[in-house]
């Protein structure tokens, strides 16, 4: 194709417009350009709190990572269900992940921002005192949402985009619907594994069926709870992970040995608070998943007899270990367990029991299998066979190896008679951002400009509108 | 002057013939990076693998002289929306003045290209009143189903009044059904019908008996309301065909039987592993079993095929001259008549062709040749009842014409003479040889002069006598080396306790030892029994070796059972 004519319009349904694609998330929040294929902007939801000179400071991004201010405080504006609690905060959150690095503070037409003029006294004066703070007043914003968000919060979503940005068009749609387009399929069964919650949303024709969305919290967070559930129990010594920020310097050891390592310490008023640990920790453990921690690729559960007699448990044991060093230098090969800190999403029973664990032991209503099982049986049955051939899988904590293959073989074990395929995107990063990647197909689509909720008719029929278009 | 020009000036029609097209030399381009001396050594033919790698070509050079078409962002509304919404998005700066494709002219482009940058919000401020003037180019996609008129109060009363939905909750169905754009699926995942407390007015319940709405109920309902609007609209008198299958079809909807074929479908469904596997057992099943009725069918139709064709006489002599072509005609005939009167007859009444053909055959007196009888045979095979057409044979002529009868017909042809000489072929050589030896004292030659079927039985039965008798010479041989062997024995035991006993001498005796015990050979007690039999079985056998015995080698002997002393000869050899 010639680089120098434009493709037929129809040939691809294209039309930008600049829009705007946010897909919020428990932990991190992804914004970027419609028609791009990967959020410009990847921030982590949580935002930093502290006191300096008697002010309350708050940091947002990457920032919150980097440095241990005295008194730091780790929040995370949307809740345990992946609902927004703090709508303030997520607010803030959601304006830096675009300000920060798609509009920046003050969007400006380059003829006029002052860097190419040649003379000064053509300038209207006007033009720096007007476009200051609504943020988004040039794009047209379409946002994500998980299945089971109440009617309140969407409200409340699309009064923030219109009052607080000012965008000029909104869309809300269901994140599990991006990702059945971001697989190219109109009607699919997605299984959308992510940080606080894994769901699966029946999608029939663009729309989701809301009588089969179910949900349960055994995401990535629950995954982290069993590893550390895992390193209290382990065998020589239990292990602690010790975030970067507290060690001063450390010399490498055997494995099993006890590390060499001089610690930093702060004063107690200049520590940082224990969320912030917290953070850190859980960077390290889903550094340890994506390194270590690996789904017992079936067919039959981690702990039935395998059917050669042996039992699964001792076929895994004889797999080779996997080595993992902590930030503080102890490092260990971690053998079997490395599957069992994931079995309970598929077998609830499999659970490590810790009593300080924040998750109460998952009960079998709330493992993958079941909760597909009890998806499937709120759609109509004409539906079923369709949707089990069409499982999309998504989320970044669906990147535990083998977890594609035992999804596989947990849904056929389940349903012998229907064809089931299961379609995971190979690419990390398509996996990662499978709602955020639909929603900028979705919002570069000519087609799809007729559907956006003006401002006009936002005015005329106030946030209830919502309901209404985005259904 | 070109041909045209001619063609003009002479008034001819133009192209009155196309022109033959010019062979087009196919040259293989000399690629770059290879000189032109070096390509000619390499011949004709380019080698077969590629020289230069292929590179990105990118843009002509000409042109990058070319102008820059711009693009700008360009304010547009969509025809599909009510509210007028302006959205920007970059597209081609509308070019009226300037021709489609740029030519490529180099010093007024540059000069326009800059008159560009200078002056770019007077060009948009030209552009953008007329853009949103052209029809936007997704707007066409932008369609609903049709959908039949919405009833009005008067004909909800008159002719949509049901028991079980209310005014309230219909209007609500409808609405719903209109808002999905009839997707069943998403109507019955999105129904949520609350009725109005005050339509209640003893609703003291805190939670109002909720209906709940099957699909198919809703479907029900709404194929009775749309069906009836669409009767109202047009009498079905009227309708065109497209609308009155879907009245009838709408007409026809049964909400019961839809939700038994949900249940069956759920009960396909939910299958157990093992029920599955049954299932996929008993398809495989069916398949393998019809593929070999298959098989059966197309087996069976290529063997009746096969036995309608006559089979063909080797002998065409018979058809050489015109009476005997004529007969050949009348047979055909015949045997086309009949196979269309077979036809209406059904199969077995009439007798195939290749039946009838021998019967005509017969009568010329062609009866003996062996290929005859096998079509006779055939033809009997074919006929389940004696017909009229074919003699029955008493038992002379049978004779008389060889007719025989077997019990299985083995595929081939087969010679009398062949087996006769079968039956002279033993398992062994000296088996053979012997029974070879037996022949020639008889004076019968190995191979039949005449084997006709009276000679070749009585072949078969000399043969197998001489067989026998082998045999008991067999046995007999084996039983006197016995014998012999446990006389020696128990002289020798005699001689020692002789010798013990103090009379010595008898050494004459171990010397001939046959002598001694041909002379003792009816007084050993012992031995009695076993060698009655032989002695029944072949009465001089037994006797004759011995005369011969003390002459040695005599292994070509003339006589019959001479092979029998060649055995013995050979033993006492070793």
């Amino acid at each position: 194709m010639n680089p120098s004519n434009p493709p037929q319009a129809a040939e691809y349904g294209g039309d930008e417009v600049s829009a705007i694609v946010l897909d919020p998330g428990y932990s991190t929040t992804r914004t970027g350009f419609a028609g791009e294929d990967a959020p410009k902007s990847l921030i982590p939801t949580y935002y930093g709190k502290y006191n300096a000179d008697g002010q309350e400071k708050l940091v947002f991004g990457d920032d919150v990572f980097v440095t241990p201010r005295p008194g730091l405080s780790i929040y995370n504006p949307i809740g345990k269900d992946g609902i927004v609690e703090d709508w303030d905060m997520a607010e803030r959150v959601w304006e830096h992940s675009f300000i920060s690095r798609l509009t920046g503070t003050k969007a400006g037409n380059p003829f006029q921002n002052g860097l190419n003029d040649v003379s000064s006294d053509e300038l209207p004066t006007e033009m720096e005192v007007e476009s200051e703070e609504k943020p988004l007043s040039d794009s047209p914003l379409l946002m994500t949402e998980p299945g089971w968000n109440p009617a309140k919060a969407r409200e409340k979503t699309i009064e923030i985009a219109m009052e607080k940005w000012d965008t000029p068009a909104f869309y809300l749609a269901r994140s599990g619907v991006l990702a059945a387009f971001a697989s190219g399929k109109a009607s699919a069964l997605v299984i959308d594994i992510g940080a606080s919650n894994i769901s699966v949303t029946p999608i029939h024709d663009g729309m989701i069926l809301k009588r089969g969305v179910q949900h349960s919290p055994l995401g990535g967070d629950y995954i982290s709870s069993q590893i550390n559930a895992i390193f209290k129990a382990n065998s020589p010594q239990p292990i602690t992970i010790t975030p970067h920020y507290l060690i001063s310097s450390k010399t490498a050891v055997e494995a099993g040995q006890p590390p060499q390592v001089k610690y930093k310490t702060f004063p107690a008023d200049k520590a940082p608070d224990a969320s912030y640990r917290a953070l850190l920790e859980e960077r390290t453990l889903s550094e340890f998943k994506e390194c270590v921690v690996q789904v017992w690729p079936g067919p039959t559960k981690l702990s039935a007899p395998s059917p050669t007699g042996v039992s699964n448990e001792d076929m895994a044991r004889t797999t080779p270990g996997r080595p993992f060093e902590f930030p503080d230098g102890y490092n260990q090969i971690f053998g079997v367990d490395r599957f069992r800190a994931v079995e309970s999403l598929f077998d609830a029973k499999a659970a490590i029991p810790d009593p300080d664990s924040p998750f109460p032991p998952p009960t079998p209503a709330q493992t993958i299998p079941e909760l597909v099982k009890a998806s499937l049986a709120g759609v109509d049955v004409d539906l079923r066979p369709h949707l089990l051939a069409n499982v999309v899988v998504t989320g970044g904590s669906s990147l535990l190896y083998g977890f594609t293959d035992r999804l596989n073989h947990e849904l056929m074990q389940m349903f012998p008679g229907p064809r089931v395929r299961v379609t995971a995107p190979g690419n990390t990063s398509e996996r990662r951002f499978g709602s955020w990647i639909g929603g900028s197909i979705l919002a570069s689509l000519g087609t799809f400009h007729q559907m956006w909720i003006s401002k006009k008719e936002y005015e005329e029929h106030g946030p209830n509108i919502v309901e209404k278009r985005c259904k | 002057m070109a041909a045209a020009d001619v063609r003009d000036m002479l008034d001819l029609p133009a192209e009155g013939q196309p022109r033959p097209h010019k062979k087009q030399k196919v040259v293989e381009k000399r690629p770059e990076g290879i000189t032109r001396e070096l390509y000619a050594l390499l011949g004709e033919r380019a080698p077969p693998i590629a020289i230069n790698e292929n590179k990105y070509k990118g843009r002509p050079k000409w042109m990058n002289k070319l102008r820059v078409r711009p693009w700008s962002m360009a304010p547009f509304t969509n025809n599909a929306r009510s509210d007028g919404l302006v959205l920007n998005h970059w597209q081609r700066k509308h070019e009226s003045a300037r021709p489609p494709v740029p030519t490529p002219a180099p010093a007024p482009a540059s000069e326009e290209s800059q008159m560009e940058v200078d002056q770019p919000k007077e060009e948009e401020k030209e552009d953008a009143p007329k853009l949103p003037e052209q029809e936007y180019a997704f707007a066409k996609y932008n369609v609903k189903p049709r959908l039949p008129r919405r009833y009005t109060d008067d004909e909800y009363t008159r002719h949509l009044k049901s028991d079980d939905w209310s005014r309230e909750e219909t209007d609500y169905l409808v609405d719903i059904v209109t808002d999905y754009d009839i997707r069943w699926v998403l109507i019955a995942d999105r129904y949520d019908y609350q009725p109005r407390m005050d339509t209640q007015p003893d609703a003291n319940a805190l939670v109002p008996a909720k209906h709940h709405r099957t699909m198919e109920q809703m479907k029900a309902r709404y194929y009775t309301i749309a069906a009836t609007m669409l009767s109202l609209e047009h009498p079905p008198s009227e309708m065109s065909e497209a609308e009155f299958d879907l009245h009838e079809k709408m007409l026809k909807f049964d909400p019961d039987r839809e939700r038994d074929r949900k249940e069956l479908a759920a009960l396909q469904l939910n299958r157990t592993a093992d029920e599955v596997r049954e299932e996929a057992m008993l398809l495989e099943e069916l398949k393998r079993i019809t593929s070999n009725e298959q098989n059966f069918i197309t087996e069976r139709r290529e063997l009746y095929s096969r036995l309608e064709v006559p089979i063909s006489v080797g002998n065409t002599t018979m058809y050489q001259s015109s009476a005997g072509l004529s007969q050949l005609l009348q047979t055909l005939l015949q045997a086309d008549k009949s196979k269309k009167r077979r036809s209406i007859l059904g199969d077995g009444a009439i007798p195939s062709p290749a039946g009838q053909t021998p019967s005509t055959a017969g009568g010329l007196g062609r009866a003996e040749t062996p290929v005859t009888q096998a079509a006779n045979k055939k033809g009997s095979i074919a006929l389940k009842e004696p017909n009229q057409m074919v003699r029955t044979l008493t038992t002379a002529e049978e004779a008389k014409y060889g007719v025989q009868h077997h019990e299985r017909v083995s595929a081939g042809v087969q010679f009398r003479s062949d087996r006769a000489q079968r039956l002279t072929q033993a398992k062994s050589n000296v088996q053979t040889q012997k029974l070879a030896n037996a022949l020639s004292e008889l004076e019968i030659p190995v191979r039949l002069f005449m084997p006709t079927e009276r000679v070749c039985k009585d072949f078969e039965k000399l043969i197998q006598s001489v067989n026998m008798l082998l045999d008991a010479r067999k046995v007999s041989e084996k039983v006197e080396s016995e014998i012999r062997v446990l006389e020696a024995a128990k002289m020798e035991r005699e001689r020692k306790s002789r010798e013990a006993a103090g009379i010595s001498g008898p050494s004459a005796d171990s010397e001939h030892p046959h002598v001694k015990k041909e002379t003792e050979d009816g007084d050993t007690g012992v031995l009695d029994h076993s060698t009655a039999p032989q002695n029944t079985q072949g009465n001089g056998a037994a006797h004759q070796p011995r005369v011969q015995e003390g002459d040695g080698n005599h292994k070509r002997s003339a006589s019959v059972l001479s092979g029998a002393s060649d055995k013995s000869n050979k033993r006492q050899r070793r």
